[in-house]
């Protein structure tokens, strides 16, 4: 499934996504182009309403181009129809939100075990999966937990496992810290750190805050009004 | 999605707005149980009719009367003696020869004296084919049914037995005389002379009912004797005048024949055929047609009014349905965002539309069962009361079991097409906003 083409893990040509609201077109992402390496830290930085937002959904393949080229993994996003979309999104991307996203009837282990079950991995395979989900991000404690029951931190560790479920190459985080307290936001932060360290995971963050950016990105993309602006690689 | 995790799912969705889909459910299994009440109803009313008419041999027997019958007389007033046969030996062979044809037995009856020790009646003596009894044309018989097909033996209706005994079983195996009238060949061409005979008989057994459920005309009679024994007797047979008056005394004619055939399915071949050999044929398989068909109708009717009620529980599901869809946006949203596909998201709310089917389809079909149970037992209650025998108005045959249940599954699925597309075509960015 993974062919990864060289070095590249995200390519993004002359991508625009325009919305007509009424008799006016909206160009909420307006001919942006940049790459991402294999197993790099990218931050996609912005004030509300600069695009970033849509860019990240245009990758998480939950949105469509209106013009130009995705390539994800050596793929092409806009050639895929509807039923290969569901299927990059189970297996190729992970994604994780600023409001956690877990489904709150469900425990924090059915919910890792959800994109498992999209992918139709075997039940026997599923609850070691599950398990070993949960102590990677250090919730094995707490996986018969409805998310109500969980503090945001520990939602959104928790939303990171499942977003890892099927082991994507890429992680899109949006606003991943957004809905923390510093202490949280900063223990959210290390461990997707150490995710795109020790595995390899390449991550995509969308975030507003320049600081975390800087913090923890080794390439910052900024946005203004659907255009890309400039991009900062910094040298570590 | 496999199937098993689809209902997994769809049954812990379910759970989580359990009231709304318990009452929907609800909804449906009232819908099937008034149909199934309303068709097995129907079928009932069918079979039981159906099991009247059967019971009595009438759709596996044609009759043969010629022509110049007297019940026919005026309407082929008219018909030249060459065109209309008299119904004799050779013609009884013939119709035996049609295929299909299991029994040619002439109807007898005759008046008799019948003394029984000393009691003297005046009855009227019929005889009964042996297939009367196969085809339960004698309903139910105190005793035995004749030993062969010429015994010399009697079945007597029980209230002519309370005549003769305060205690009519104690007639059972006693013998009786009966006299009667034998015809014997004339001297001449144009005549036959009667003379008076007497023969004794053994009483087998008792008649509750009339036999052929009072369908035929022999069953006005009180003492049946085998159909062969009767024959052998000569008995002189009210419609021998008429054939005096007409052609050939000589050989010996007969009134009216009753075929018997294998099955219902001859009876219009054999039927036509006779009417070919220039004789009337009649047989209730006509008589009954508008009968089956205002059953269908019946059926047909009854089967729209149950509908209705499904129709309603119908457009609960679409209900139901779609407030989940609207209640669960998000949750529809990073279903997709996890990468469930459109056909998924669809195929989940099918599921959770079929287990309402299947779990109201199969309460339905309990409900209906017992509702029919229940009118059931209220009708023989009454029948009881106005001392009739019991009799079983309602049949949930298995088909209709199997078939509500998949009926129900199916309008529920059908119903859940509307809110599973649109829960399908929900736009992920837009589920997902941030609010």
């Amino acid at each position: 499934m993974d062919e990864e083409t060289g070095t590249v893990a995200v390519e993004v040509c002359s991508a625009s996504r325009y919305y007509t609201m009424g008799e006016a077109i909206v160009r909420a992402v307006d001919d942006v182009s940049f790459t991402i390496g294999r197993g790099e830290f990218a931050a996609l930085l912005g004030p509300s309403g600069s695009g970033k937002s849509t860019v990240l959904n245009l990758l998480a393949g939950l949105d469509r181009l209106s013009a130009g080229r995705i390539l994800v993994a050596g793929r092409d996003l806009s050639t895929m129809d509807s039923e290969a979309l569901a299927r990059y999104r189970r297996l190729t991307v992970g994604m994780i939100f600023q409001s956690f996203n877990l489904v709150p009837t469900m425990t924090l282990a059915d919910n890792i075990e959800l994109p498992l079950r999209f992918a139709e991995t075997p039940r026997s395979e599923r609850r070691n999966r599950v398990l070993e989900l949960l102590t990677n991000v250090g919730l094995a404690q707490r996986a018969g937990h409805k998310p109500t029951e969980l503090s945001g931190g520990e939602q959104q560790r928790g939303a990171i496992a499942r977003a890892l479920a099927n082991r994507p190459s890429v992680l899109l985080a949006d606003e991943p810290t957004g809905n923390l307290d510093s202490r949280n936001g900063q223990e959210v932060m290390a461990l997707l750190r150490e995710l795109n360290e020790k595995m390899g995971v390449t991550v995509l963050m969308v975030t507003h805050d320049p600081a975390l950016a800087a913090r923890y990105a080794r390439k910052s993309l900024h946005m203004a009004d659907g255009k890309l602006v400039s991009t900062v690689e910094a040298m570590r | 999605m496999n199937r098993q995790d689809l209902f997994e799912l769809a049954g812990r969705n379910m759970r989580n707005a359990r009231l709304r889909n318990a009452l929907t459910t609800m909804g449906i299994a009232v819908g099937v149980a008034s149909l199934v009440a309303m068709l097995s109803l129907g079928i009932g009313l069918q079979g039981f009719a159906n099991h009247q008419l059967l019971k009595s041999g009438m759709f596996q027997t044609v009759f043969v009367t010629g022509k110049q019958d007297m019940r026919n007389m005026e309407q082929n007033a008219d018909a030249k003696p060459e065109e209309s046969p008299v119904l004799d030996d050779d013609a009884r062979k013939k119709i035996a020869a049609l295929p299909g044809v299991e029994e040619v037995a002439p109807e007898m009856r005759a008046m008799s004296e019948v003394e029984y020790g000393d009691k003297t009646n005046f009855t009227l003596l019929a005889g009964l084919p042996p297939s009367a009894r196969e085809e339960d044309a004698v309903e139910k018989v105190d005793g035995r049914f004749f030993s062969s097909a010429n015994a010399d033996e009697v079945l007597v209706q029980r209230d002519f037995a309370k005549k003769l005994e305060t205690n009519p079983e104690s007639v059972l195996g006693k013998t009786l005389t009966v006299r009667y009238a034998e015809r014997q060949s004339g001297e001449s061409a144009g005549s036959f002379s009667i003379e008076r005979k007497e023969k004794q008989f053994r009483v087998v057994g008792l008649l509750d009912d009339e036999p052929f459920g009072g369908m035929r005309m022999i069953s006005r009679a009180r003492v049946f004797l085998p159909t062969q024994t009767a024959e052998a007797m000569n008995l002189m047979q009210p419609a021998d005048t008429q054939q005096l008056v007409r052609s050939a005394p000589g050989a010996r004619t007969y009134s009216m024949l009753a075929v018997r055939m294998e099955s219902a399915a001859y009876a219009e071949k054999v039927e036509e055929s006779v009417k070919k050999m220039n004789y009337s044929a009649y047989s209730y398989l006509d008589a009954t047609k508008s009968i089956r068909r205002f059953f269908a109708v019946l059926d047909m009717f009854l089967g729209i009014f149950g509908s209705l009620a499904l129709a309603v529980a119908s457009l609960a599901i679409v209900n139901t349905l779609v407030m989940a869809v609207l209640e669960r946006r998000r949750e529809i949203g990073i279903m997709k965002a996890l990468g469930a596909s459109d056909a998924d998201v669809k195929k989940l709310f099918f599921a959770e539309a079929a287990t309402m089917g299947l779990i109201g389809g199969t309460l339905g079909v309990a409900l209906g069962w017992i509702i029919g149970r229940a009118i059931n037992f209220g009708t023989n209650l009454y029948l009881h009361k106005m001392k009739m025998p019991a009799e079983n108005l309602w049949t949930v045959p298995i088909w209709l079991v199997v078939g509500a249940v998949v009926f129900a599954v199916l309008v529920s699925v059908l119903a859940g097409i509307y809110p599973a597309a649109r829960a399908a075509r929900l736009d992920p960015v837009q589920a997902l906003r941030y609010e």
